[in-house]
């Protein structure tokens, strides 16, 4: 019997009975659908998600501290510089680590990072800001998206600020010692054309303004006050957050210039000291960026700079964890769908033994004209496969629908797509119900295929 | 007279029991027969005598208890399911009582149904199956449902479908028990004629002494015996 024959056969079979058969293709229908659904709506969760992380150019950047081989429990908080520590070798960051880093296979960029904390004033407003120097490749790399007419500040000579669109709210009024957050009025300041001022050794101004006195019991003068450039501010307002709202960038060589002119040979604000309290003549850095070049050699480079004894953190974990969380959220929502399918295939399953009950004579017949065993199962199998692929295309369609309706829907909140609906599941899904299909109808099949022909022909 | 012949179906000693709860009954008490090549033979018996299990264990849809049946030479009593499917498919046509035609396909399909268990290609297969329904007199009726016709044309249509593989031997059960006595001699004069012509072996089972004298030789059968072989040729011949 050619397969031809077969396939136009079981198709006349399930047509002859449309309705019954629409039931049950229905079932299945319902059944893909929900699973598809389900899972789509996972997928969609961790899809959003890691575009998050990618936008914000997390998965190929690591960040690294100063470890002395000692891995911090987490990489999110600063952690603080022991500046008494004696030992200098050991895991602190220098421009000679970024050397030695840059000599790693797939590193980009291994930029230093300056950490400041001056205190800023403008107009009647003071603020405490943090302020992260960077070099010129980084600042291009990290993707800070800029508000209209700001730039980054990549001039290494003179020293420029871009300012988070957040740190505004960290001004206090110096008069009322009035906070953003205690009047709810944001200071009438603008940060991009007022003139700021910078103190950039808060101590020294602190002490001075209360009558705080130095080693040799001197007062402590005030402090000068800078004034610098500013390129503008980060995109989004004063309410809107992301990882760049809340610090003020420069440029690393120019901010090194700066410091160093207005500190001369005294320490310079948050650099570690000699145990005599001299500065050191090289500078020391909190933290380092490295970008590497694609994401699948990030975990191999953060072990490298982990081996050479630093703290090295990058999304890379966090992301592998995320995935397996999300690869549960899935199954157990695939789980929740699958019932309904299971539902479906014993409703294929009953309507295949119907139609056997139906069909005996029919069977004893084709049996005593030559029709082999196996044909005969086969015609059942592909009679409940074609249920199961109707079903399956159908509900497949269907599910593309509910997941464009619920992107329509729920589009509001900060995810890309709610649900989502790749390609592999969609071919997984048209597999998985044509494998049900002739799994449940497997049992009536072969009980088909064992019928006596003879007995099957009494039967009238 | 048949010893010149080749016996196309030797039956012996053939028993059949059936346990029907604690009793046995035998259907079929040692039978030995040969049936020739191109003989129209009928098996005669009244209801119960044992001559339905008879031809259902010549086609190999029973199996016998005890006894041999060569048919070509070959034992079907040993095979197995799917040889005898084969078998079937390749040796042996079937006529039924009930005509046993699908409802939903029209005559022509009906009647190429077993060239599709062969994998007859579509179009070799319609050809075939038209041309039997011409030589059965049924040239108008290719695209009729079964239901749309009278039993007799249903029965033309089944005589068709036993012969559209080119059978060596064709089984008939009771062909003309549903349908009236004209309709049955009309059935059973183009049956005589067709098998003649085709030089098909015709086994033919009846309750009807009448249609049996439509056969070169009849079987009279009673209890699972066989108590008398007629000869109708000799008959005719002598005449």
């Amino acid at each position: 019997m050619r397969f031809i024959d077969l396939l136009r056969m079981s198709v006349s079979n399930l047509w002859r009975r449309k309705l019954r058969t629409f039931l049950t293709v229905l079932g299945v229908i319902i059944g893909t659908a929900s699973i598809v659904v389900m899972i789509s709506l996972g997928l969609g969760l961790s899809k959003s998600t890691m575009e998050q992380i990618e936008q914000s150019g997390g998965l190929t950047t690591i960040t690294v501290r100063e470890g002395g081989g000692v891995s911090y429990s987490s990489g999110s908080v600063a952690v603080a510089v022991d500046s008494s520590s004696s030992d200098e070798n050991s895991g602190k960051i220098t421009d000679e680590t970024a050397e030695k880093i840059m000599a790693i296979p797939h590193v980009e960029i291994a930029s230093p990072v300056l950490s400041l904390y001056p205190i800023l004033k403008c107009g009647a407003y003071e603020g405490n800001i943090s302020v992260r120097a960077m070099t010129t490749e980084a600042l291009k790399a990290m993707d800070i998206p800029l508000a209209e007419g700001a730039s980054l500040p990549l001039d290494e000579e003179n020293l420029q600020f871009l300012y988070g669109n957040q740190i505004i709210t960290n001004f206090y009024n110096a008069k009322t010692n009035e906070y953003y957050w205690d009047t709810g009025v944001l200071p009438d300041i603008d940060l991009t054309n007022d003139p700021v001022f910078f103190i950039m050794d808060s101590d020294a101004y602190w002490n001075a303004k209360y009558g705080g006195t130095d080693e040799n019991g001197n007062p402590v003068a005030q402090p000068k006050k800078y004034m610098y450039e500013s390129t503008g501010l980060v995109a989004g307002t004063a309410e809107e957050y992301n990882e760049f709202s809340w610090e003020a960038y420069c440029n690393i060589e120019a901010l090194k210039t700066q410091l160093k002119r207005i500190f001369k040979n005294s320490k310079i604000p948050n650099q570690p000291t000699r145990s005599n309290g001299k500065p050191y003549k090289e500078w020391y850095y909190e933290e380092m960026y490295v970008k590497v070049d694609e994401m699948e050699n990030v975990t191999e480079v953060q072990q490298q700079i982990s081996d050479m004894g630093y703290y090295a953190y990058s999304n890379a974990e966090w992301v592998e964890q995320m995935e397996g969380q999300y690869a549960m959220v899935q199954a157990v929502l695939g789980g929740i769908g699958a019932v309904s399918l299971f539902v479906a295939a014993i409703g294929i399953a009953n309507t295949m033994m119907m139609s056997i009950y139906e069909r005996t004579k029919e069977i004893g017949i084709m049996k005593v004209l030559g029709c082999s065993l196996g044909r005969i199962r086969d015609l059942f199998l592909m009679e409940a496969g074609f249920i199961g692929l109707s079903g399956g295309v159908v509900g497949l369609i269907l599910s593309y629908g509910i997941s464009a309706l619920i992107n329509t829907l729920l589009s509001e909140s900060y995810y890309s797509s709610i649900s989502y609906i790749p390609l592999w599941l969609s071919g997984v899904a048209l597999v998985f119900a044509v494998l049900i299909g002739m799994l449940a109808g497997l049992m009536p099949a072969l009980r088909a295929m064992r019928l006596s022909a003879l007995s099957a022909l009494r039967n009238e | 007279m048949g010893a010149d012949k080749k016996p196309v179906i030797q039956v012996r000693n053939l028993h059949k029991v059936y346990s029907i709860g604690k009793n046995k009954v035998h259907a079929l008490n040692g039978v030995s027969l040969d049936i020739y090549e191109g003989e129209f033979c009928a098996i005669v018996g009244t209801s119960g005598s044992g001559k339905s299990t008879m031809l259902n264990m010549l086609a190999g849809l029973e199996k016998p208890t005890k006894g041999q049946v060569v048919i070509n030479g070959e034992h079907i009593e040993t095979m197995n399911e799917n040889q005898l499917v084969k078998f079937r498919r390749d040796h042996v046509g079937f006529i039924f009582q009930s005509f046993n035609l699908l409802q939903t396909m029209t005559a022509q399909e009906n009647v190429a149904l077993p060239l599709v268990f062969r994998g007859e290609d579509k179009k070799v297969r319609l050809k075939k199956a038209g041309d039997l329904l011409d030589l059965v007199g049924l040239p108008e009726h290719k695209k009729h449902k079964p239901n749309e016709m009278s039993g007799g044309q249903q029965q033309r249509v089944g005589v068709a479908r036993a012969l559209v593989v080119d059978p060596e031997i064709i089984f008939a059960d009771e062909p003309t028990g549903n349908l009236d006595s004209n309709t049955s001699r009309d059935i059973m004069n183009m049956m005589q004629k067709v098998v003649r012509e085709q030089k098909k072996t015709l086994v033919m089972v009846t309750h009807d002494n009448h249609l049996a004298s439509f056969a070169d030789r009849i079987f009279h059968i009673i209890d699972g015996k066989i108590v008398k072989i007629e000869d109708n040729r000799q008959g005719e011949n002598e005449e």
